[in-house]
C-alpha cells in the first residue's frame, strides 16, 4: 500500500475521521426527520461494517443478513433516539447491531450451533479472505490489538467477536471473574488510547 | 462499601462489550453509572473502540439487502423523540400543590413520572426481542412491531396529555399489604394515571384489580400490569368522579365484574 493510498483511506474511513463521524451525526439527524435519502447515505456507509461484526459473531450468513436488515430497520426507526452528546452516529448504530447479535447468540439455545461456533471460533483468519477492503482501519486496529497482552487481547476478541459472556470467556481461557473483568478493561483501556479515541 | 463500588466499576470493559448476561448483574451496574460520570464516560470510549473493532470486521453485505432494506424502511413509521424524562417531573411537581402529607409520596411521585414515559416503549423492546428470539420471520416481525410501537405511542400520548392538562394533581396511598400507589389525577379530563412500587408479589392465579368506587356502584378500572423491578407501568383509568374512591383489590385472574375482596388501597380522588 503506498502512502497516498493510506491518506484516501484515512480520509474515508469512518470510524476514524472527526470529519466524517460529524457527517455521519448530520445524517442521522436528517434520518430522524424522515429523511430517505440520508438514510441510504448511512446504510452506504455503515452497512458493511454492521453485516461484518454480526457476521462475526453469528457466523451464519443467512442469519446474520436477517439480524443485519433488523438493525438498519432500527437506525431508521430510532433514528430520533440518537443524542450526539452521549456519543458518535457510527457508535450507535454499531452498539445496536453488537448488541442484537449477541442477543440472537444468547437467545439461541441449540448445542449444536453452539458447538459449530466453538469449533469456528479459533480461525478467525478465514474472514480475511472475505473482507471487501484490507482498510486502514482494520490495520490499525489490528496493530493496537498487537500491543495488547495475549490474554487481554483474547478476553476482547472472545467477548466482542466471539459473542461469549465474561463469565464464558473465564471459563474458557481458565481465568477468575474478577481477572477477566480486569483484562479487559486494561485492554479496552489500551485500545482506546492507540486508536486516539478522544 | 468502597470494594464494593470498585468492585461495579470494574464492569466498564465487559459492559461497553455486551459481555456482562442480562440479570441483576447488569441491572445493578446500570443503575450505578446512571450516578457514575467516570464509569459512563468510560464506557462511551470504550465503545467508540469496540466500533474500530467492528469497522474491522467489515464485510459486504449481500447485494440483495440493500433493496429489501430501503423497501421495508419507506414503509416503517418512526418513532417519535423520546420525552425528556428529567424535564417531566419538573413540570408536574411546579404545578402540584404542595400537600404537607404527600411530601413522601411526592418523591416517590417524581421516580414514577420519570418512568412513565419510558416503560411502554421499555416493554415493547422487550417483546420485540422476545419475538426475534423466537426465530419469527422479518416480515412477521416487522408487523408486530409496527402494531406495538403504535400501541406505545398512543399510550405516551394519552398519558402525555393527562399530564398536560390543567390542574393535576399528585396522590398517593400505601397499600395495607405494603407498598405505594401513586396517581395522577386529571379532574378536567375525568382520568387518571395509576402506578405502583413495591406490592407484594402475588401468588399465580391472582391479579391486582383496580376500580373505581361510587357512592351508587362500583365499576372496574382494569388490571395491574405485572411488576417490573417491583413498578407497575402506568393504567390510566377514565370516567373518574368527583366523590370516586380508586380501590385495590386481590382478585382471582383474570379479574372479577365486581369487587370480592376487601380494598387494600381506598384513595379517595
Amino acid at each position: 500500500m503506498n502512502p497516498s493510498d493510506s491518506d484516501a483511506s484515512r480520509f474515508r474511513s469512518a470510524s476514524t475521521d472527526r470529519r466524517g463521524e460529524r457527517d455521519l451525526d448530520d445524517l442521522l439527524i436528517h434520518v430522524a426527520r424522515g429523511d430517505q435519502a440520508a438514510f441510504e447515505a448511512i446504510y452506504d456507509r455503515l452497512a458493511g461494517p454492521v453485516y461484518g461484526v454480526i457476521r462475526r459473531v453469528l457466523r451464519d450468513p443467512s442469519q446474520s443478513e436477517e439480524v443485519a436488515q433488523e438493525v438498519l430497520l432500527e437506525v431508521w426507526r430510532s433514528a430520533a433516539r440518537f443524542d450526539p452528546a452521549m456519543g458518535g452516529a457510527a457508535t450507535w448504530v454499531m452498539t445496536i447491531a453488537h448488541r442484537r447479535a449477541i442477543d440472537r447468540v444468547r437467545a439461541s439455545t441449540a448445542a449444536a450451533e453452539r458447538e459449530q461456533r466453538n469449533a469456528e471460533i479459533h480461525a478467525p483468519r478465514d474472514e480475511v479472505a472475505e473482507a471487501v477492503e484490507a482498510s486502514l482501519d482494520r490495520e490499525r486496529v489490528r496493530r493496537c490489538l498487537d500491543g495488547l497482552t495475549e490474554i487481554q487481547r483474547e478476553s476482547i476478541t472472545l467477548a466482542y467477536y466471539g459473542g461469549y459472556s465474561y463469565r464464558q470467556v473465564a471459563d474458557l481461557l481458565s481465568v477468575t471473574l474478577g481477572a477477566i473483568k480486569t483484562r479487559i478493561r486494561d485492554g479496552l483501556i489500551r485500545m482506546r488510547d492507540c486508536l486516539g479515541v478522544s | 462499601m468502597r470494594l464494593l463500588r470498585h468492585d461495579l466499576h470494574a464492569l466498564t470493559g465487559v459492559y461497553a462489550l455486551d459481555a456482562i448476561e442480562r440479570g441483576a448483574e447488569r441491572e445493578r451496574f446500570t443503575r450505578h453509572m446512571n450516578g457514575c460520570q467516570s464509569c459512563a464516560s468510560e464506557v462511551r470510549g470504550f465503545r467508540e473502540a469496540a466500533t474500530a473493532l467492528a469497522f474491522a470486521a467489515a464485510l459486504e453485505p449481500p447485494p440483495a439487502m440493500r433493496a429489501e432494506v430501503l423497501a421495508a424502511v419507506a414503509r416503517t413509521r418512526q418513532l417519535p423523540p423520546e420525552v425528556r424524562t428529567h424535564a417531566r417531573p419538573r413540570r408536574s411537581r411546579t404545578r402540584v400543590p404542595w400537600v404537607p402529607w404527600l411530601s413522601g409520596a411526592i418523591a416517590t411521585a417524581g421516580i414514577v413520572i420519570a418512568v412513565l414515559f419510558g416503560f411502554a416503549q421499555a416493554h415493547t423492546q422487550q417483546e420485540l426481542n422476545q419475538a426475534r428470539a423466537q426465530n419469527q420471520s422479518l416480515a412477521a416481525i416487522e408487523a408486530r412491531a409496527i402494531a406495538e410501537l403504535d400501541r406505545a405511542r398512543t399510550q405516551n400520548q394519552l398519558l402525555a396529555a393527562i399530564m398536560a392538562a390543567p390542574h393535576v394533581r399528585v396522590l398517593s396511598q400505601r397499600s395495607a399489604k405494603g407498598g405505594v400507589a401513586v396517581v395522577l389525577l386529571a379532574s378536567v379530563r375525568h382520568q387518571l394515571i395509576v402506578t405502583t412500587s413495591g406490592l407484594p408479589a402475588l401468588p399465580a392465579g391472582k391479579v391486582y384489580q383496580l376500580w373505581l368506587i361510587g357512592p351508587t356502584k362500583i365499576v372496574s378500572a382494569g388490571l395491574l400490569p405485572a411488576a417490573k423491578s417491583g413498578q407497575t407501568a402506568p393504567v390510566v383509568a377514565s370516567g373518574v368522579v368527583a366523590g370516586d374512591k380508586l380501590g385495590l383489590t386481590v382478585e382471582p385472574a383474570p379479574g372479577t365484574a365486581q369487587p370480592t375482596t376487601t380494598p387494600i388501597i381506598a384513595l379517595p380522588v
